[in-house]
């Protein structure tokens, strides 16, 4: 017998030969289920402590509930909030949509790129040439995700559990490794969804364009049976409802992990069998390789770069339209719930003024900030793949200036952030007036404009990112984001000082239309922007282009 | 003489502790085509990205024709097309949309030459470049750096992923560029390649220029093959001086003679011999000696400079 190679890692420690892929993808999907484990947990914890800290007495939990308790729109928007009163019923209500959405963002982008992503760089065909096949390579990727998903799961269970066990939050140890459960279970079922959007499509950007629309319309359904208009049976044809109906700390209802379970399990076994249905490198829905050229925008750097954003563009312009239609049509019921009720007093510490339609309105266009805050930090990781890929070296070897691309680059970019703020605008009144809730065409654009500042301003932190520290570009865009968003969330229920409440880009704007925009401070924010984006194309212009 | 197409003075690029390149002092004159050559590493990719201003030096400086690569770098790429030894492009665009935006973007280009490369080099133009194997791709960037007819073209593994006849293709190319008074800067590792279509070799070790010449004046770095056949008794040639490497076949013995063959001549003269072949060098020879044999450098040629 031949023996085997001493520099096999895999001989060494007999390991068996396609189980080397399940460690690769598990290595890789683990230190992400780390990192998002400890956001997920850290927002519970936060949660709960904040609640505990700020509704002291019986009576103020008590108007909490009858504020959100019954609210239609909040429900339509964030699912039920069931026993606002208890600390574990708020918790609930305060972090699972929120969560369940990110779980199933994390998801399905883990798995098209774990997947369809290590596919399309050429590095699985690597992997493939050894001892395996396509359909053994995929499931053992999958039992990778899956370890990846278990780390999630791990990690917010045991910060839950830690901030259950002090008497006055006392959640125990069995609920809240339960409830951890439900809000790792839409990572759970977009990983599958991610691993058959992988062999649908030929690129991880379309794989991941058709899981988001499966999240999209799962979202959607969920939505409209949480209104309160009879059509609560919905929510078991949508997997967030499936989640909703885990129903966790407030009413387990165990029994509904088997339709997430059995999701998962089976678009994991379709997954499995589209990959050996098809050849490396191919897609299940066939790839049109070729196309009748269209010539109009290819004249120069930046007309490139509106071909490039254009789909993506497009995209979130559908995404942000059709979330300020919906926030629009629900615009006046719930409206009429936060009227004279405590919820003006959670929603001012956001900064929220005014009474009803206005107040819902500030809070809604506040989520439509960081979806646009969101198109912003795209853009500029978009820029910065351009370069680490070593595409943007065949512009800037011609005569194209450095600061030429990077100025129109971000000047385009600058443009769809003021196209989706007017988006916003437009389809928020489109929803209300057809209710009519009675706000005004330019009030809704001006508060629509007034949640561009924010997103210039992350945009410009990224363009100096990018141009003085570029391998921090995604990590220092998001970061800002992430924090904002964060600060948000938690200031939301009055923990935070206003010293941390001015670090968030989105308390400096004001929540048009319950109040006027501060033209001033957007113009602030847009200024500092404007001038970070100065320097980063000045440092953009004296750096080296650097790779991945 | 003309204006040199590129010249650099003391040019050197450091990352962290590691000399990338170091004191490149360069010359290569208008319609010259110089090869440039090196292992892994060596720094010519460094070399090239100092030339077109895609990094800085850390001393130094170079200039395209005159114009400073760093202070004018749009001047200076106005003059020379470039092709990389990996052809990343945008997925999305077909073949014919990404020649169109490179030759917008040059501001200059030959349309019914790009339109004969494209038949000469049997690409599919229609075909989006995700569709496209690499050697595909490559012939994409090739095409929008020959159609622009530039006055310099930077060649950094040019043929990476073509195949044996299109690499023809690729020659026929560059002599006729050569024919129109281009200059061409050819870093590859095909030896052959690089033989057949340069007029002189620049070769590269640990970052450092260690030599420069045409080929003729590079012979000295590895030794004369010389076979020779006896009619009678076979000589002890190990004492000769200059000749190395004796191994003897029956009645042939082969050997490697560096300085004056005379002695050795002397020597075969007086020993009957009845049929004497001899080579010099090919430049993967000499490459070869430079390095050893395996790639490292030989500890003889550190005095080259």
């Amino acid at each position: 017998m031949r023996p085997e190679p001493a520099l096999d890692p895999t001989a060494r420690v007999g390991r068996a030969p396609g189980s080397v892929i399940a460690v690769l993808t598990a290595h890789k999907a683990i230190r992400s289920g780390v990192l998002w484990g400890f956001i997920f947990g850290t927002f519970v914890a936060s949660s709960a402590f904040s609640y505990v800290s700020i509704y002291r007495t019986q009576a103020q939990r008590d108007r909490l509930e009858t504020a959100f308790g019954s609210n239609n729109a909040t429900s339509a928007l964030f699912g039920p909030a069931p026993q606002l009163q208890t600390v574990a019923g708020f918790t609930v209500f305060k972090v699972s949509m929120t969560l369940i959405i990110l779980g199933a963002v994390w998801g399905l982008l883990t798995s098209t790129r774990l997947l369809r992503g290590e596919e399309e760089c050429g590095r699985w065909e690597l992997l493939l040439s050894g001892r395996t096949t396509r359909r053994h390579a995929t499931a053992q990727a999958l039992i990778g995700l899956a370890a990846g998903v278990t780390t999630l799961w791990a990690v917010t269970s045991l910060i839950t559990v830690v901030s259950g066990l002090p008497a006055k939050i006392e959640i125990a140890a069995g609920p809240a490794l339960f409830f951890a459960l439900a809000l790792v279970a839409s990572a759970a079922m977009f990983v599958a969804v991610g691993a058959v959007t992988s062999q649908l499509a030929a690129t991880r950007r379309q794989a991941g364009s058709y899981a988001a629309v499966v999240l999209g319309v799962s979202y959607a359904v969920r939505m409209v049976a949480d209104s309160g208009i009879g059509l609560r049976w919905l929510r078991w044809a949508s997997p967030l409802g499936w989640v909703e109906e885990l129903q966790p700390l407030t009413g387990p209802r165990p029994l509904a992990l088997l339709p997430i379970a059995a999701f998962t399990a089976a678009l994991a076994i379709v997954a499995v069998h589209l990959a050996g249905a098809r050849d490396l490198g191919a897609s299940t829905i066939p790839n049109r390789s070729s196309a009748r050229p269209h010539l109009g925008l290819l004249s120069g750097a930046t007309g490139l770069t509106i071909r490039l954003i254009r789909p993506i563009a497009m995209g979130w312009a559908v995404a942000i339209g059709v979330s300020a239609l919906l926030f629009g049509l629900v615009a006046k019921s719930a409206g009429v719930t936060i009227s004279g009720s405590s919820v003006q007093q959670v929603l001012s510490r956001l900064g929220v003024t005014g009474t009803g339609v206005d107040a819902y309105l500030g809070t809604a266009f506040l989520i439509l900030a960081v979806l646009v805050a969101f198109v912003a930090a795209g853009q500029v990781t978009a820029a910065r793949t351009e370069e680490s890929v070593g595409r943007l070296d065949h512009l800037l070897v011609r005569p194209v200036s450095r600061s030429s691309w990077f100025g129109g680059r971000m000047m385009v970019a600058a443009t769809v952030l003021v196209a989706s703020g007017v988006i916003a605008g437009v389809f928020t009144w489109l929803g209300e007036v057809s209710q009519h809730a009675g706000v005004s065409f330019t009030t809704m654009v001006a508060a629509g404009l007034n949640i561009v500042p924010p997103a210039v301003c992350i945009l410009g932190i990224g363009a100096l990112t990018l141009g003085a520290w570029p391998r921090a570009t995604s990590v220092v865009v998001y970061g800002v984001l992430g924090w904002s968003l964060l600060v948000e969330i938690v200031g939301g229920i009055g923990a935070l000082s206003h010293w941390v409440f001015d670090t968030s880009v989105f308390h400096q704007m004001a929540t048009a239309p319950a109040r006027p925009p501060q033209w001033t401070t957007g113009g602030v924010l847009v200024a500092i922007g404007v001038v970070s984006g100065v320097i980063g194309t000045l440092a953009f212009k004296l750096r080296d282009l650097s790779g991945e | 003489m003309g204006q040199n197409a590129i010249r650099t003075q003391g040019l050197s690029k450091r990352y962290g502790s590691l000399d990338a390149l170091t004191d490149l002092d360069l010359e290569i004159d208008e319609g010259e085509i110089v090869g440039y050559l090196g292992p892994n590493g060596s720094g010519k990719t460094t070399t090239i990205r100092l030339l077109l201003g895609l990094i800085q030096p850390t001393a130094g400086r170079g200039e395209i024709f005159g114009l400073d690569c760093q202070r004018r770098p749009v001047e200076v790429h106005q003059r020379l097309a470039y092709v990389a030894g990996e052809a990343n492009l945008w997925p999305a665009l077909t073949g014919l949309e990404t020649l169109h935006l490179l030759g917008r973007v040059q501001g200059r280009v030959d349309g019914a030459y790009r339109d004969e490369l494209i038949e000469r080099f049997e690409l599919d133009p229609s075909k989006k470049v995700r569709a496209y194997s690499k050697g595909n791709r490559q012939k994409v960037i090739l095409i929008a750096a020959l159609m622009t007819r530039s006055d310099l073209l930077v060649l950094d593994e040019p043929t990476s992923g073509l195949d044996p006849l299109m690499e023809q293709a690729f020659r026929r190319c560059v002599h006729e560029a050569k024919g129109n008074g281009q200059t061409i800067f050819l870093s590859s590792h095909i030896m052959s390649e690089v033989e057949a279509l340069c007029d002189r070799v620049g070769i590269l070790r640990d970052g450092r220029l260690v030599e420069m010449g045409t080929l003729a004046e590079m012979r000295h770095l590895s030794a004369l093959t010389v076979e020779a056949t006896f009619d009678g008794s076979i000589p002890d040639l190990t004492r000769v001086s200059g000749v190395s490497s004796v191994q003897v076949d029956g009645r042939v013995i082969r050997c490697q003679v560096r300085g004056s063959i005379e002695p050795l001549l002397k020597v075969l003269a007086a020993s009957g011999v009845s049929e004497l072949l001899s080579h010099e060098p090919s430049l993967e020879e000499l490459f070869l000696a430079l390095y050893g044999g395996d790639g490292t450098p030989e500890s003889a040629a550190t005095g080259a400079t």
